[in-house]
């Protein structure tokens, strides 16, 4: 675990050095991405001014929503966007190789590979709504419910790195799956809202085939109402372990599949 | 030490008409088709040999390679290296190889050069004292110190190589794959990179596969030679037995002062050679002829010349290697057809 850690940090600061070795670059990509961002704080608050209640919920509590959202997808994109580039561009161009022949397992060797600083923007987000929205939010705020929503939040950025991991690893067979990763990760917009205000189909897609609704929703709901923690904390655990294995599994698949380029 | 036994890999690849039009078609109506990278490659590599790992482009030497390192899983056949299989093993085999490929770096692009050799010390887990020496060792081998501060993206390719065939000992591995070492190189570079390999290969007994297309790497360094086309082995042997095998082969180069109008056929007929033992060039007045000195002595083909006609100028060479290697490439794609 040690080992891991220091591994880790080594090649996630190799990461950092080589942003920094590039300033003009980094400072512009931080840049762009508060600006990002802040246009999608504000595209809320229009929305809100509009429409005073969502499916039963009010303002803050939906700002609640939202913002609790943005954490595990800010932890997942914190950590683990270089499966992005396996997708798009490592394994078509055979630069998996080097990968395959370093003692270290392929996969978390990947992942430590980037240390995405761009995702503070949206953890800084979420950590600002849930501070803004919490005091209205009407929250069911105990030792537990805190404590399982805590520690919930890293099973649900795991859901994230897993469909990550499994779309990524679709270029083993098909060369580049950049854009099916985009469209599955694309889905997690539906995270953000409650899942009631959509039909019933979505609602069922959302929790049991791309499961984002875990990631926000459902996470949220259990603060909101102190009810039924089996479901809205013991889902997140459940889908994302699950998830996370077969994730796994189809990796591993993956890599004996590969197939390199031509030198 | 490295047992790969009937390595088969087979790719699929989609077949796509020219143009978009092609490449709409296949999208939806993909065409598959299985391409045969390496049938059936068997070979043995016993501790501390440099093997010469050679054949022409596309023949499967880097499929080969790359099922050797662990990166490709055979369709079917095995290898074993050290006794373990590489895909079954990966993590405790990959600690004991090298690999290079020449076309594509290992070292961290961005970053001053020793920067790599810092993370791949935690990587590989080598210890402080060792690391030091190691250093030590490769620096007088490659000659690293001048360029190790720079950024590697500054790197000329030759400084590059040296650098990337730095990284892959720093673990002393016990066998080292290079895959093209020496692709694009000068020659003084090229000559220091064979030292640097000699050497590591003498004071550290480590196994060397290698692949090339530089004729003078193989005769600098190798000890014996497995060459392949088409996915299958064509020769194993050492390359004095090629020779001896093969390289019977000399050429005859004369210039006539007028013109003799001297004949293939002539040659061919007066001295009973078919088309395998005598090939005959000709231009204006200068004339080659490769004959197998097996079934003609150099004498006789000599006399047998200059009974034919007056020369201004004569000499008989010995066949090099290159032009034994290009026959083997020659012989074994015909006898695949």
């Amino acid at each position: 675990m040690k080992r891991i850690l220091k591994i880790y940090t080594l090649l996630a600061a190799q990461n950092l050095k080589r942003l920094m070795e590039y300033r003009a670059d980094f400072l512009t990509g931080a840049v762009s991405f508060l600006i990002d961002q802040a246009i999608g704080i504000a595209f809320i608050f229009i929305i809100f001014t509009q429409i005073p209640q969502l499916a039963g919920f009010t303002f803050p509590q939906i700002l609640f929503i939202y913002g609790l959202s943005q954490i595990p997808k800010g932890l997942d994109h914190l950590l683990t966007d270089n499966l992005w580039c396996v997708g798009y561009f490592i394994v078509r161009k055979g630069d998996f190789d080097k990968y395959l022949i370093r003692p270290i397992n392929p996969l978390f060797h990947v992942i430590a590979e980037t240390f995405q600083v761009d995702a503070i923007g949206e953890l800084i987000v979420g950590i600002g709504l849930l501070i803004y929205a919490a005091p209205d939010a009407e929250l069911h705020l105990s030792v537990w419910t805190v404590l399982l929503s805590v520690i919930a939040v890293p099973f649900a950025a795991m859901i994230y790195t897993s469909l990550k991991i499994m779309t990524s690893a679709l270029a083993f067979w098909i060369k580049s799956s950049g854009f099916i990763i985009q469209m599955v990760y694309g889905m997690n917009e539906f995270s953000k809202y409650p899942t009631t205000i959509y039909s019933l189909p979505v609602r069922i897609f959302v929790t049991y085939i791309i499961p984002f609704a875990f990631t926000g929703y459902y996470l949220s709901l259990y603060l909101l109402t102190g009810e039924n923690p089996l479901f809205n904390i013991g889902g997140v655990i459940l889908v994302s372990s699950v998830l996370f294995v077969i994730s796994v599994l189809i990796w591993n698949k993956g890599i004996s599949a590969y197939e390199s380029a031509g030198a | 030490m490295i047992y790969a036994e009937h390595l088969r890999k087979e790719f699929k690849k989609t077949v796509k008409e020219p143009g978009l039009k092609g490449s709409f078609k296949a999208l939806f109506k993909p065409k598959k088709e299985i391409v045969v990278a390496a049938s059936d490659i068997s070979f043995h590599v016993p501790k501390g040999e440099i093997l010469g790992f050679i054949g022409p482009n596309g023949a499967g030497k880097s499929t080969v390679i790359k099922m050797l390192t662990g990166i490709l899983t055979p369709t079917s056949g095995q290898c074993r290296i050290n006794g373990k299989i590489p895909q079954n093993d990966r993590k405790k085999y990959v600690k004991e190889i090298g690999a290079v490929f020449g076309q594509r770096t290992q070292l961290w692009w961005d970053l001053p050069l020793q920067e790599t050799y810092n993370v791949l010390k935690e990587i590989y887990e080598v210890d402080d004292e060792k690391f030091k020496k190691r250093m030590a060792f490769l620096n007088e081998v490659l000659e690293l110190e001048k360029f190790i501060k720079s950024p590697v993206r500054t790197l000329s390719l030759g400084q590059r190589m040296r650098a990337d065939i730095a990284a892959s000992m720093l673990h002393s591995p016990k066998v080292l794959f290079l895959d093209e070492p020496t692709i694009g190189l000068d020659v003084v570079v090229k000559d220091n990179i064979r030292q640097a390999i000699m050497k590591i290969n003498k004071e550290e007994q480590t196994t060397v596969i290698l692949t090339t297309h530089d004729i003078s790497d193989i005769e600098l360094l190798c000890d014996r030679i497995v060459m392949i086309d088409k996915g299958k082995n064509v020769y194993d042997g050492s390359l004095q037995k090629l020779r001896e095998n093969f390289g019977q082969t000399r050429e005859l180069v004369f210039e006539t002062d007028n013109s003799a109008n001297l004949t293939e056929e002539l040659f061919r007929k007066g001295l009973k050679l078919d088309e395998c033992d005598l090939v005959f060039e000709n231009k204006k007045n200068n004339y080659k002829i490769r004959f197998n000195s097996a079934k003609i002595p150099v004498g006789e083909m000599l006399s047998y010349t200059l009974s034919l006609t007056k020369v201004k100028d004569i000499s008989v060479k010995d066949a090099d290697i290159e032009e034994i290697i290009r026959n083997l490439y020659r012989q074994g794609g015909a006898s695949d057809e």
